[in-house]
């Protein structure tokens, strides 16, 4: 009955104010992908779902918005030391009802605002009393307002799994936030968090997917179980780790436990703590960049963490990307003939992505390709030049030395990583294809 | 040596039965062009015909492309077709008799070193990137009668592209969505099949005022829109990549709450 006060004490406050309060607090979170199920309307209720997902804004920052991503409440009894919703923070608190989100929600999506709901929470009383109240909140679009787009929520360690089972039951994708790479920087910086707090409804999420797609099998229109799969984000640049620990956590948590997607954040300093780096340069945005670059060379190229970074060069290399800089140290391996080359090693090329390679492979069983086919199917020849030959020639007579490829790699002033505000995002935007707007270029 | 140019309407239809007339020809057909519209600079030593489109010279040559190239091929031409640009009839024209002389026709779009069919490929995935761009970019607002509402003006003819999008996902809803470019509105009436309307002269946001919540929802979304950016992480030149500016003047968090 306490309880209930508390919490629902501040419903006088407008809407317009909640949400700005919630939306700013909820900002950190990286997730934002709608993608990894597709699912048609039936025609009762409102939403559908594709597969490839949809951005519907950009903001400021160039980040997509695609869910409304909100916090149910930013009031919070945990002190993290990174996150600006701590409870030894005095920030303006405020918390939604229910109705309130499922209104919000609704809304927005008929207007063709946001794809769906993004839903994460402040920790009130307990883990198992919030994620109660997100139930709560979610049970009731599903169900009274019949919404059928994407949703996404926060499980939060430490709260009854019965709670995770059930709200999986609901939502399409689910994440549990790893906060920081290794165990000691959690320790030090999240005090009332633990890591195996953390991992372990990630892996109650992985088997609870893995069971319900043996269900499916079995009886067909068994309820899906987190269908789009679990995510989980880590904050880099707060703590010491290097690149090869960030990549290797990375690659463990896509082998072993199965993500979709592990998303990495660069730490922004809020709190201006004394434990955590102050940053006069901003956010490790390059840092956070190469880690991507890196990341889609896990999930898509076929490379391991292990041939990209090692103990003894710990870091990525700040002027070339993970891709080129690999191909600068295999150069034993280069040119490659486009002609005959199998498609893993096309992939492998600079300057060729997934749909090139892909394309290439498709566009050779009608006849040779020479560079101009090449340039039209969409290689990026100022790139792959250095690495290939058609019909067993290359494009231009050049030495296999990695001093000069180099220099003609990042000579051009393009191809620097960054411009003046830092770095240019063109690489990411150019993969960001490969998932959120792989639709567009699907003939 | 005589080339023949086929004078042929803007349409699926039109350029349809260009095809079936220039095969019609008999004649080789690097001596045939399909082109577009009247303001066609007239060449010496060529002689011009126009054809009339006919539904089932057009109906035969689709079901030809069906059945040679399969549904997937069909698509992308039929989204090449609804682009802007004037040379999409000559292109289609001679994908189709490259597409033919193949060995694998069913891998007709794969065989890109070929430039007509690579333009059509180029072609699609234009029409196609603007068709998405619309699912993401368009804003639907609220008239008084509940009815949504949302305009667009797209560079290609993108509107039936889009539509069966909303149609699934809005299956309870009345909407409308008008392409103000080709004056064409697509009616969706609630829990009913959609269709197309054009040239009609009504302007429905004259004759309509918005309703009581579409003021609150608007504003609350720009103040979400404004909100979720992080300062710290201002890209000014990301956000155009990601979302180009023509699209803004059709956005709700890009407008200045004038319309209402």
């Amino acid at each position: 009955m306490e309880k209930d006060l508390m919490i629902h004490g501040k419903e006088n406050m407008p809407l317009m104010e909640k949400l700005k309060i919630l939306a700013d607090a909820a900002k950190y979170d990286v997730s934002c992908s709608s993608s990894g199920v597709g699912r048609r309307g039936d025609g009762t209720g409102i939403g559908n779902t594709l597969s490839a997902g949809i951005c519907h804004s950009f903001g400021a920052d160039g980040r997509c918005i695609s869910l409304l991503k909100i916090l149910f409440t930013n009031e919070c009894i945990y002190d993290c030391k990174y996150c600006i919703n701590r409870k030894s923070n005095d920030v303006p608190r405020a918390t939604f009802t229910p109705d309130e989100i499922c209104e919000l929600t609704i809304q927005f999506y008929r207007r063709n605002y946001i794809e769906g709901l993004f839903l994460s929470s402040g920790i009130v009383y307990s883990p198992t009393y919030t994620m109660e109240l997100i139930y709560e909140a979610v049970h009731k679009l599903r169900t009274l307002y019949r919404f059928q787009g994407y949703i996404h929520v926060k499980a939060i360690p430490g709260a009854d799994p019965q709670l995770i089972q059930r709200l999986g039951l609901l939502a399409d994708r689910m994440s549990v936030n790893l906060e920081l790479p290794t165990a000691e920087g959690l320790k030090r910086l999240a005090p009332n968090k633990h890591r195996k707090n953390i991992l372990s409804p990630m892996r109650q999420i992985q088997q609870g997917i893995t069971q319900n797609k043996n269900e499916i099998v079995v009886y067909k229109h068994a309820p899906s179980f987190v269908p789009a799969g679990q995510s989980t984000q880590m904050i880099v640049g707060a703590t010491q780790e290097s690149d090869y620990q960030v990549m290797m956590v990375a690659e463990n948590l896509y082998k072993k436990f199965e993500l979709k997607r592990v998303y990495y954040s660069a730490f922004v300093n809020v709190n201006q703590d004394r434990e955590l780096p102050a940053l006069p340069g901003g956010p490790p945005l390059l840092r956070e960049h190469r880690l991507y670059q890196a990341d889609w060379l896990l999930r898509f190229y076929g490379f391991e963490a292990g041939e990209l970074l090692s103990e003894q060069k710990p870091n990525f290399n700040v002027l070339l990307d993970p891709k080129a800089d690999w191909a600068l140290r295999h150069l034993e391996l280069f040119p490659v003939e486009i002609n005959r080359a199998d498609y893993r090693m096309i992939l492998r090329v600079p300057g060729i992505g997934v749909k090139s390679a892909q394309r290439i492979v498709r566009a050779r069983r009608n006849g040779n390709l020479n560079f101009e086919d090449l340039k039209r199917i969409g290689v990026t020849l100022k790139r792959a030049l250095y690495f290939i030959t058609c019909n067993g020639k290359m494009m231009y007579p050049t030495k296999m030395d990695e001093d000069y490829i180099t220099r003609n790699l990042i000579d051009r002033k393009e191809k620097l990583p960054f411009d003046r505000d830092g770095m240019t995002y063109k690489q990411l935007s150019l993969f960001d294809d490969s998932e959120e707007c792989l639709w567009k270029n699907i003939i | 040596m005589e080339e023949y140019y086929l004078i042929c309407e803007d349409s699926l239809e039109g350029i349809f039965t260009g095809i079936y007339d220039a095969y019609l020809k008999k004649k080789p057909h690097g001596q045939i062009h399909l082109s577009l519209g009247e303001d066609e600079n007239y060449r010496l030593f060529a002689a011009y015909e126009s054809c009339q489109p006919d539904e089932q010279k057009a109906a035969r040559v689709a079901a030809t492309i069906i059945r040679e190239f399969g549904k997937e091929t069909y698509l992308a031409i039929c989204r090449a077709l609804a682009s802007e640009k004037p040379d999409k009839g000559e292109a289609v024209y001679k994908t189709v008799v490259t597409g033919l002389s193949m060995k694998d026709k069913r891998d007709i779009m794969g065989n890109l070193a070929n430039p007509y069919i690579h333009r059509v490929f180029e072609l699609a995935r234009f029409t196609a990137n603007e068709a998405h761009y619309h699912v993401e970019f368009l804003r639907f607002k609220e008239l008084e009668n509940k009815i949504l509402y949302a305009s667009m003006g797209p560079k290609n003819n993108v509107i039936t592209f889009i539509v069966p999008h909303f149609a699934d996902r809005l299956p309870l809803e009345n909407f409308v969505i008008h392409d103000e470019v080709r004056n064409i509105f697509a009616l969706h009436p609630a829990r009913r099949d959609w269709y197309l309307v054009s040239g009609e002269e009504k302007d429905w946001r004259t004759e309509h005022t918005f309703s009581e919540g579409e003021k609150m929802y608007s504003e609350l979304f720009s103040s979400f829109f404004h909100t979720i950016a992080i300062k710290e992480r201002n890209n000014y030149g990301l956000q155009r990549n990601m979302l180009p500016i023509r699209y803004r003047r059709y956005m709700t968090e890009f407008q200045e709450n004038s319309s209402i």
